[in-house]
């Protein structure tokens, strides 16, 4: 397990990372509203750990994994891999610079070319970018294959004859081709069975400690989080709530949205589970067109007041490495 | 690049062409073929049956209240009055003529019968009026998926955009437009005021050309024919006349295409997998063409082997409107006259060709989509 101390070095820095999405209506298309999917977030990823977002669905967390790629690009904010700005990058420079970044998508039924054999699919990013020639191209293809503990000679079947978990290590074994530093995990294994889950969780874990890559693990499954990840960070409605060190997260969460998250979780314990006191939260999450005034939580907040209607809570760190957004919050 | 990855994207679909299962699956439905033929001519001949024996005998005499007796004779001589398994029977393998004691007619003995409507037997107009309908569909076809397939991915690949909007107002157009108003008004503007493209399928010096001892006939189709005998003005000729009922047959068609072209394509573009492609670090210019349009292509291949089939079968609107002498004029004259025998066998011949293109769609949608089972 990497250590939790701050001597790490920055990989990627995103600072007040914004994605709207337009909503368009009517004859002409014109703009009628916009869907805060990602409305300012900043954090920080250290080189070589795993750094967790977790939120409810529909809280942003995969958008904001895409953005952080480029995929979408975003409204407003930069986003720092290795001190260069990805928001500002365009064209070649930024195909160049996907050699550095990956991504393991969440389905891995929809995120495979059906007309593409493993071996183009898996071999592809080694084409476009140069890095290797036909023969070699087959050689590492095998050898990632190896990699992600699928037999080589199944390089010229198509996706459709893998199941959900070998599909899933084809993904992984397509992000591993160019060698990247950093990889976003968007739910990688929430598509797949339960008994297949520990596989696909492990074989990341390995391939990290072998490669010292950087995750970056999006997934809404708490307890996964808490498995794999070393910092944590809540997302609710399109804002971080919360970030901390995984046991410091876990143990002492401060964000009462947090605390209600982490109280859902139940405990493999019945006495405990039994006397447990559940934070239940009212009501149904705000929709991101029209998000809340002031703190995103507050309209489902147990300890909501005036001041949280009226002032965005700040984005401080409270105890060295572990920030929050809150106006309770001392 | 571009080369090397054609090369590797090709090498799995020559596997898949020459596996056994392929092959399989092609004898398969090859086999299966005669049971859908014999479908095809029952239903046919169930619908002659709504005739009844005097109605048909009538067609082929003359002032019928007088001769009655001649009706009659006709009835019994083509055992109109027979049970009708009998007469499918006789009109699949012939009949013995009470007159001659030969087998006559029978269509799978190739005799289908004389066409009263083209004064000739329908093998021979057949063999007459084909090769201009196939020529007219081979031209047809070059502008359905030129501009159809074209547009369609343009306005995809630029979702909302005014290239977008352009394509949906040519769609709604191309659809709104019907064959005989089009193609009249085409014959108004580019015949009659402009005199640029004549109706006819040659103009009557080039008939005499084509009709002379010294034209070689390879493939009956005038524009490959031409070029064969080295004469150029011919060609030049037939393509004046190709245009205006090429471009009539085709605007509904490609509007078709564009429209079926542009929501395959949009709906592939939000696939996962185009995602991937451009993780990956592909050039945009890459994944449109290398992901996304050869998925969203699957179903345009399909529907084009329906659109061949049809255009081979006639186009009856088209074709008379233009005086353009194919199987869709032929027919339109056969069934204005109540030539039986004529429309029977111009609805066979359209059966046959659909089942033919039915089957090479199936194949080749085994090949395009790896998905498809092959057992």
């Amino acid at each position: 397990m990497p250590d939790q101390t701050n001597n790490h070095k920055t990989l990627l820095r995103v600072e007040g990372l914004v994605k709207h999405f337009p909503i368009l209506a009517g004859v002409f298309q014109r703009q009628v509203g916009v869907v805060h999917a990602v409305d300012g977030v900043s954090f920080e990823i250290r080189q070589g750990e795993t750094f967790g977002l977790v939120g409810e669905s529909g809280c942003g967390k995969s958008t904001a994994g895409r953005t952080i790629l480029q995929l979408y690009r975003p409204t407003a904010g930069r986003v720092l891999l290795y001190d260069q700005d990805l928001a500002s990058m365009k064209g070649e420079t930024l195909r160049r610079m996907r050699q550095k970044m990956q991504m393991i998508f969440q389905d891995p039924y929809a995120s495979l070319n059906p007309r593409m054999t493993i071996r183009e699919i898996v071999g592809e990013p080694l084409m476009v970018h140069d890095v290797a020639k036909d023969k070699e191209i087959q050689e590492r293809v095998n050898e990632l294959l190896d990699t992600v503990r699928l037999n080589p000679g199944f390089a010229s079947r198509y996706p459709h004859e893998f199941s959900g978990g070998q599909r899933q290590r084809i993904g992984i074994a397509r992000a591993l081709a160019l060698q990247p530093d950093f990889i976003v995990c968007d739910e990688p294994i929430s598509a797949l069975d339960v008994s297949i889950q520990a596989q696909v969780i492990n074989l990341l874990e390995d391939l990290q400690a072998k490669m010292g890559l950087t995750y970056l693990f999006i997934a809404h499954d708490l307890s996964m989080v808490r498995h794999i990840s070393d910092r944590v960070a809540v997302m609710y409605l399109g804002v971080l709530a919360e970030l901390a060190p995984r046991d410091e997260l876990y143990e002492h969460p401060l964000h009462p949205y947090t605390q209600a998250l982490l109280s859902a979780v139940p405990v493999p314990d019945p006495f405990v589970e039994e006397k447990r006191k559940r934070i239940i939260l009212e009501g149904d999450v705000p929709s991101p067109v029209n998000p809340p005034s002031g703190c995103r939580f507050r309209t489902r907040c147990p300890l909501a007041d005036k001041i949280c209607a009226e002032q965005m809570p700040e984005w401080r760190e409270v105890v060295p490495d572990h920030w929050v957004a809150c106006h309770f919050v001392n | 690049m571009a080369v090397r990855a054609s090369r590797t994207a090709m090498q799995p679909l020559i596997d898949r062409i020459w596996s056994s299962k392929m092959t399989n699956y092609i004898i398969r439905r090859i086999l299966i073929l005669p049971i859908i033929l014999f479908g095809v001519t029952a239903l046919i001949f169930g619908m002659l049956q709504f005739l009844s024996p005097a109605e048909r005998s009538a067609l082929y005499v003359r002032d019928v209240p007088k001769n009655e007796a001649m009706m009659d004779a006709v009835i019994r001589r083509y055992g109109l009055d027979q049970p009708i398994l009998v007469q499918y029977w006789n009109w699949l393998m012939g009949r013995i003529d009470p007159v001659t004691g030969n087998v006559v007619g029978g269509i799978l003995r190739g005799e289908l019968g004389y066409s009263r409507s083209g004064s000739q037997s329908v093998a021979a107009l057949l063999k007459r009026r084909f090769p201009a309908t196939v020529e007219l569909a081979l031209y047809t076809i070059i502008p359905i998926i030129g501009i159809g397939v074209t547009l369609g991915i343009a306005a995809a690949v630029n979702h909302n955009r005014w290239i977008d909007q352009l394509a949906r107002v040519f769609a709604i157009l191309g659809h709104s437009l019907p064959s005989f108003v089009l193609g009249l008004l085409a014959l108004l503007f580019f015949y009659a005021k402009l005199q640029w493209f004549p109706p006819g399928r040659l103009s009557d010096w080039a008939n005499n050309v084509v009709l002379a001892q010294t034209w070689n006939t390879y493939t009956s189709l005038i524009t490959v024919d031409s070029l064969l005998n080295g004469r150029v003005d011919v060609f030049l000729d037939a393509l004046r006349h190709l245009i205006l009922p090429v471009m009539v047959l085709s605007t509904i068609s490609w509007a078709t295409y564009l429209r079926v072209t542009r929501s395959s394509m949009l709906e592939t573009l939000r696939q996962e997998y185009v995602v991937t492609a451009r993780a990956k670090g592909l050039k945009e210019r890459d994944v449109i063409n290398g992901h996304a349009r050869p998925n969203a292509l699957i179903p345009v291949a399909t529907l084009s082997g329906f659109t061949i089939a049809g255009l081979l079968g006639g186009a009856v609107l088209t074709e008379t409107i233009f005086d353009y002498p194919g199987i869709g004029q032929a027919a339109g004259a056969a069934a204005a006259q109540l030539d039986v025998i004529a429309v029977l066998s111009f609805t066979l011949l359209s059966g046959l060709i659909l089942i033919v293109a039915n089957l090479i769609v199936d194949v080749m949608y085994a090949f395009l989509d790896p998905r498809v089972r092959l057992n």
